[in-house]
């Protein structure tokens, strides 16, 4: 049978191409003694170098002058890592090439200064004593910041009685103190009394006074000789037992709430969001029923929300994504846009303070809620290997990448799992060498798949997809082209066939998805993804230079004849 | 009629002679607020000398060298602590207007800092005395020439300044002596103990922590603010993330409103693969 038919083949060369500029050189690295700039022993290039002093073609570390190690302030006791060599020698530090943790003069320990313990080397917990004209205890066998703290315990304290001008009077103190003979020869020491107790017969007596004390949290009472009594509890002002003995913390009012906007309790909780200050009618809700002072409330309001103090969030920008752990797939067209930054704001001692994560969306602002009480932190953003994952799977693991699978839409130059292509993609992604295909889009139809030298390897399958950053990064496409490289990814030269009938009349019959609107916003979408690319809004809602139809164009028609 | 008159100028007399008194009363008002105003502008424009003047009264050279010192050491140390413990840092980043010195610095990216100012206290105690070497000077040769206006024998052994900043204060000390002798009196200050100058001051917290953070930054590239905030009850650290991967530290010592800034780079993560 013979089959009569023209088949004209219309190749309708669709192309989305991408913001491009040229990349910067990267020349022979230096290690300068000192850069122009006046930074210390870096690697740089040449015209970055301070001629005036030493520089080689090779790294610091390969350098005598700039050899980093621990420097060591034999004074202070305080050991610092990474020091060159030569910074600390000029700054009258002990310079050792070992890191810190072999050198035994870095050694950390338990220092133990009254009633606090600070993790510090020995001889920083001798120059400590000497500072704070305290008795210290050096424990070496401390392993832990955290453990050296809470072995920080205070004193005992008790009511040192003693003679003055021939009047009994009290001071409560430490029983080293207290005998150490500043109160004279003849003194007592009651453990755990206070000076007001009306058994001691002292003239000390019980107030409605109260004092904030540094490095405490409460407010206390008073008695009439100034000395400290117990927590503020406007239900025991005469409470004779109260004026008597010690109470803890824990046995006092409403041990476990912070009393902020109390007017009876001064039982104050840092760490629960309250301190002893001063009252101050426009920061303080309550007047307290006795004494200037009461529990301030450090939490704070912000955006016509509470945050506890210490709490730590994420602030809620249009521009980029919300992230909380349940976080799935954000919405590229108006999230992570060009510019935009994620930022992490902190509740501390009643003010909010803002802190920005970086730029071009290198760190990310991750947040979790326990129980109410928010915390958050701006962590590096791993989307750098997205795009040379193959399958969901990988593509998907949380714990070593932040990125998300596009069902049915594919990069260019993928060959499915083909591991060469997975390369190849990678190459590309960080930057093609070859400054003749840079920027180049693939060609392609929008049903098939291409290898990297434009081959067709096999028909779309079902499940395939894109891997793509969670959050898309930014990239300075204005002063390197690499940007360039990594958008391009993107591009795509699709292929369209149309069969002519006998009629005469024109039919589509391969790649037409490509004539479609919906494929090229379905194409832009996934540019945007991988980073700053594509058209779309910038962080402040201004549209960029190129819209979807600009990054849209058809080209050469050709008609093929086919006879058999 | 001629008495009545009489009474009446003489009540009118009686009258003015009230006004005058008022008038005159009011003149004096006038001078003495006049005289007054003049005494505030003129203590506003010569305090520093005025307050020198009162100190020598003292006899007391510490209280006259500190007033001599004061104004330019906490001039000194509010540059100084805006600038990352240097009076003219050689590398810095502009924040604020302010040329915020990097402590801890690393030009390539992904990598940690390279420290900058190993011993900081060291560094800024020694910017604070090179910075009053001159003033001091200067100073003692004051305080050598009041004594001798009031007709004292003076000897004057001048030595170096030195600085050392401790907790909440900064003590300014110099080996100086001076000597004063007029007829029976016979005066010597800083033959035995050293001439001493103390100013408050929170640099020593605020340094320290500082360093605790450049340490962090070397070894994690980073550092998490709260972890001070919790410790220390009066701080306030804020990290302000510049271009380029700049980091800028302010801490803020919330009851006495003193700050100290300083710069970090460390593992920077550039735009794209490379930057």
């Amino acid at each position: 049978m013979k089959k009569l038919g023209v088949i004209f083949i219309f190749g309708i060369l669709i192309s989305l191409s991408f913001i491009s500029s040229q990349e910067g050189t990267i020349g022979v690295s230096y290690c300068a003694e000192r850069t122009v700039s006046g930074a210390w022993c870096q690697n740089v290039p040449l015209d970055k170098v301070d001629k005036s002093l030493r520089y080689v073609p090779t790294s610091c570390e390969a350098t005598s002058y700039c050899k980093l190690g621990t420097c060591i302030d034999s004074k202070e006791g305080i050991c610092m890592e990474n020091t060159p060599q030569k910074v600390c020698q000029d700054a009258g530090g002990l310079w050792d090439e070992k890191e810190s943790d072999e050198i035994a003069q870095c050694n950390l320990g338990c220092c133990s200064l009254g009633d606090q313990a600070a993790y510090v080397t020995q001889t920083r917990c001798r120059q400590l004593s000497s500072i704070y004209g305290l008795e210290s205890d050096f424990n070496p066998s401390v392993s832990s910041e955290s453990a050296c703290i809470l072995s920080a315990s205070s004193s005992v304290k008790g009511a040192c009685v003693y003679e003055r001008d021939l009047q009994k009077t009290c001071t409560f103190t430490t029983q080293e103190n207290c005998l150490s003979g500043d109160y004279g020869d003849s003194v007592d020491f009651h453990e755990e009394y206070l000076c007001s107790a009306e058994v001691l017969g002292t003239d000390c007596s019980r107030t409605k006074n109260t004092k904030c004390v540094e490095d405490k949290d409460e407010v206390y009472f008073l008695d009439s000789c100034g000395n400290l009594a117990n927590i503020y509890d406007s239900s025991k002002i005469d409470d004779t037992l109260y004026w008597t003995k010690v109470v803890d913390k824990e046995e006092s009012c409403n041990p476990n709430s912070n009393n902020a906007g109390s007017s009876s309790c001064g039982n104050c909780d840092y760490y629960l969001g309250s301190t002893c200050k001063e009252y101050e009618r426009s920061k303080d809700r309550v007047n307290p029923s006795y004494g200037d002072n009461v529990c301030r409330d450090l939490s704070c309001n912000y955006d016509g929300e509470k945050y506890q103090h210490g709490e730590t969030w994420c602030a809620d920008v249009e521009s980029v994504s919300s992230i909380s752990p349940d976080f799935e797939n954000g919405n590229p067209e108006s999230e992570n846009l060009p510019g935009s930054r994620y930022f992490r704001l902190v509740c501390y001692n009643g003010e909010v303070s803002v802190e920005s994560c970086g730029d071009y969306r290198q760190k990310i602002c991750i947040e979790s809620d326990i129980e109410g009480f928010s915390t958050a932190a701006c962590r590096v953003n791993k989307w750098q290997d997205c795009i040379g994952q193959d399958n969901q799977l990988d593509c998907e693991n949380s714990d070593r990448r932040d990125c998300m699978w596009i069902e049915g839409v594919e990069l260019v130059g993928i060959s499915g799992g083909s591991k060469t292509g997975v390369e190849e993609r990678e190459k590309a992604f960080a930057g093609s060498s070859d400054e003749s295909t840079r920027g180049q889009p693939f060609s392609g139809t929008g049903n098939a798949i291409f290898d990297m030298d434009g081959e067709e390897v096999e028909e779309r399958e079902e499940g395939v997809g894109s891997c793509v950053p969670k959050y898309a990064p930014g990239f300075n496409f204005w002063s390197s082209s690499e940007a360039e490289s990594i958008c391009a990814q993107a591009s795509i030269e699709c292929v369209v066939t149309y069969e002519t009938g006998l009629g005469g009349g024109k039919e589509c019959v391969d790649g037409c998805e490509c004539l479609q609107s919906s494929w090229i916003g379905e194409r832009n979408n996934l540019c945007v993804s991988l980073g700053d690319c594509g058209a779309s809004l910038n962080y402040v809602g201004v549209e960029g230079y190129y819209d979807e139809e600009a990054l849209y164009s058809r080209s050469g028609e050709e008609d093929k004849t086919d006879e058999e | 009629m001629e008495r009545i008159f009489k009474e009446e100028k003489r009540e009118l007399n009686k009258i003015e002679g009230s006004m005058n008194n008022k008038k005159g009363q009011v003149t004096i008002f006038v001078i003495i607020g006049v005289v007054l105003v003049v005494a505030a502008i003129v203590i506003f424009m010569f305090w520093p000398q005025i307050r020198t003047s009162f100190a020598i009264s003292s006899d007391n050279p510490e209280i006259f060298l500190k007033n001599c010192l004061e104004d330019e050491v906490n001039e000194n140390l509010e540059i100084i602590s805006l600038q990352g413990g240097s009076l003219s840092p050689q590398h810095y980043f502009i924040y604020d207007g302010n040329k915020v010195e990097y402590l801890c610095y690393q030009e390539e990216n992904y990598i940690p800092c390279v420290v900058q100012r190993p011993l900081l206290k060291n560094h800024i105690e020694n910017e604070i005395s090179n910075s009053i070497q001159n003033t001091g000077g200067k100073c003692l040769d004051s305080l050598k020439e009041n004594l001798e206006k009031r007709g004292y024998s003076v000897t004057l052994n001048k030595q170096e300044f030195e600085t050392e900043i401790l907790p909440g204060k900064v003590v300014i000390s110099t080996n100086s002596s001076i000597s004063a002798k007029k007829d029976e009196s016979n005066y010597n200050y800083g033959s035995e103990n050293k001439l001493n100058v103390i100013l408050d001051n929170n640099l020593y917290e605020l340094s320290t922590i500082a360093i605790s953070i450049i340490s962090s930054e070397v070894e994690y590239g980073d550092s998490e603010t709260t972890n001070y905030m919790n410790y220390y009850r009066d701080l306030k650290v804020e990290k302000k993330e510049q271009s380029e991967g700049t980091r800028v530290y302010i801490l803020t010592d919330t009851e006495r409103e003193e700050q100290f800034m300083f710069a970090s780079r460390s593992v920077v993560f550039p735009p794209g693969y490379r930057g």
